[in-house]
This record gives C-alpha cells, structure tokens and sequence, in this order.
C-alpha cells in the first residue's frame, strides 16, 4: 500500500547539456497544478532545449494535469521546440489514449 | 430499487485540496466491495472530475461544500456529487462531450475533457442542475465478479 506521503505531487528537474528533464511523481491534480504550472513556465519558453517530462513515478493525473500537458505540447509546436512525455504508466496511457491527446505525443516523439 | 443498498455520505469543503480524500475513501469502499484494480483507477478518475467541477465552477472563490455519496448495491457502486452552487451550463453534453481525437494540436482547446472522461469510465452517468439548486451528478459502476463470467 502507498502511504500518503508517497502520493504527494512532487516535480524534480534535472538539467543536461541541451536538454531538460522534468520527473514527476505522486498525483498530479487540480490541488497541485499551480504548483506543476510554476515549474514548467520558465522551461517552456526556452526553444534551446530538449523538454522531457518523465511520468514513471506518477500515480494519477486528471483532466486539469492533461490539460496542462497539452498547453506545453501547443506552445512548444508553436516554437518548433522539442517535447516529449516518457515512460508513461499504463492507466496513465489509457486515459491519453481515451482522450486523444496520446496521437499528439507520439508526434512530438517523431519530429527530432 | 434494492433494500440491501447502504449508503455512505461525506461532506467537504468544496476544495481541491480534500478531493484527495473522496479518492481515498472510494479506494476503501471499491476495494472492499471488490471491485478490480483498473476499475477502482477508472472510477478515481470520474469521481474527481466530478470533484473537479464543483471545486471549479460551483463555487468560485466563494467557499462552499461538497457532499459525496457512496452507494454500495450487492452488484454496483453508485457515487453521487452534489453541490448547492449556482446554476451553470458547462455539462452541457453536446457542448462538453468533446474528445481529440479528430482534431489538429492546432485546433484543440483546453477543457471539456473531465465530463467526458467521466462518461467513459463509468458504466452510468446522469447530471442533474437545476437553477439555483446545485448540481448533482451520479455516476455507477457494475461490480464484474470473476466467477461470472460470460
């Protein structure tokens, strides 16, 4: 069983030359995603590097974290910038999958 | 209807912060029924997003609360949200029932997913908002015992 304490949102960047890994873990929902949007927002508008948000660790996502997840996939088209969402959790997929939001990730994945 | 039905009723404040704990209790109530692990996930979905919408839309920044229903039936769970905000026309279904699929990343607009991930993930869902009396949104999943199978 998860204790509480392991559900807690939590977003860990690690930086790499040319490139930015964003790791997320715990539940990624409406309570948190000010938090999640605070994070992301000075690395969505640098076109220099590689965005990478890693979801291996993420427990839960609603609409609210979908909806900000294809924010930053609008913007970083707009700017021609490399995104991509790895390591996705299956029940996580399934709900990118119903959604229709997952054909827009496998795209950013092709165009390198 | 069924007289084995035995409801449980929490109240919250109308607060993104405790739609965590409506989480948790469906957890508890779904699993000791014994439902399986992908449909307790699916129902966490809808339930929060029916949080969501009270949170978001009900209420404003003007507090409030929140009381959630756990129906348990011999075969069913049955949840329902209710909030006493004011009226709002955001379920509407052919308005809200929007998917991405046949649209460009050009095209898409944020928002309008949780209604119908709701409606997806569960086996029922009806919302009933009259003005000035809230919105009340029920959602039921059938229990699939593995011994019945087809």
């Amino acid at each position: 069983m998860n204790t509480n304490k392991n559900e807690k949102f939590n977003a860990t960047t690690e930086r790499r030359e040319g490139s930015c890994t964003v790791y997320l873990s715990g539940e990624l929902d409406l309570s948190v995603a000010p938090d999640f949007r605070l994070v992301m927002e000075p690395l969505v508008g640098d076109s220099e590097i590689d965005l990478v948000i890693n979801l291996k660790d993420l427990k839960y996502i609603d609409s609210t974290g979908i909806g900000i997840l294809l924010s930053i996939l609008k913007a970083r088209h707009g700017m021609n910038a490399r995104f991509v969402v790895e390591e996705v959790p299956s029940q996580i997929q399934r709900l990118f999958d119903m959604t229709g939001i997952a054909k827009f990730f496998a795209a950013s994945r092709n165009s390198q | 209807m069924n007289a084995e039905v035995q409801k449980v009723v929490i109240t919250l404040p109308a607060n993104a912060d405790f739609v965590d704990i409506v989480r948790l209790n469906l957890y508890g109530i779904a699993s000791k029924m014994g439902f399986s692990y992908e449909d307790i996930e699916d129902m966490k979905v809808a339930v929060s997003e029916a949080c969501n919408n009270s949170v978001l839309y009900a209420y404003g920044q003007e507090g409030g609360m929140v009381e959630v229903t756990f129906e348990i039936g011999r075969d069913q769970l049955s949840i329902k949200v209710k909030d006493d905000g004011e009226s709002f026309d955001r379920m509407d279904r052919t308005e809200n029932t929007v998917t991405l699929h046949d649209k460009d990343l050009h095209d898409v607009e944020i928002g309008g997913l949780g209604f119908y991930l709701m409606e997806a993930l569960m086996d029922d869902v009806a919302v009933d908002n009259e003005a000035g009396r809230g919105t009340q949104v029920v959602m039921t999943k059938r229990l699939m015992r593995s011994e019945e199978k087809v």
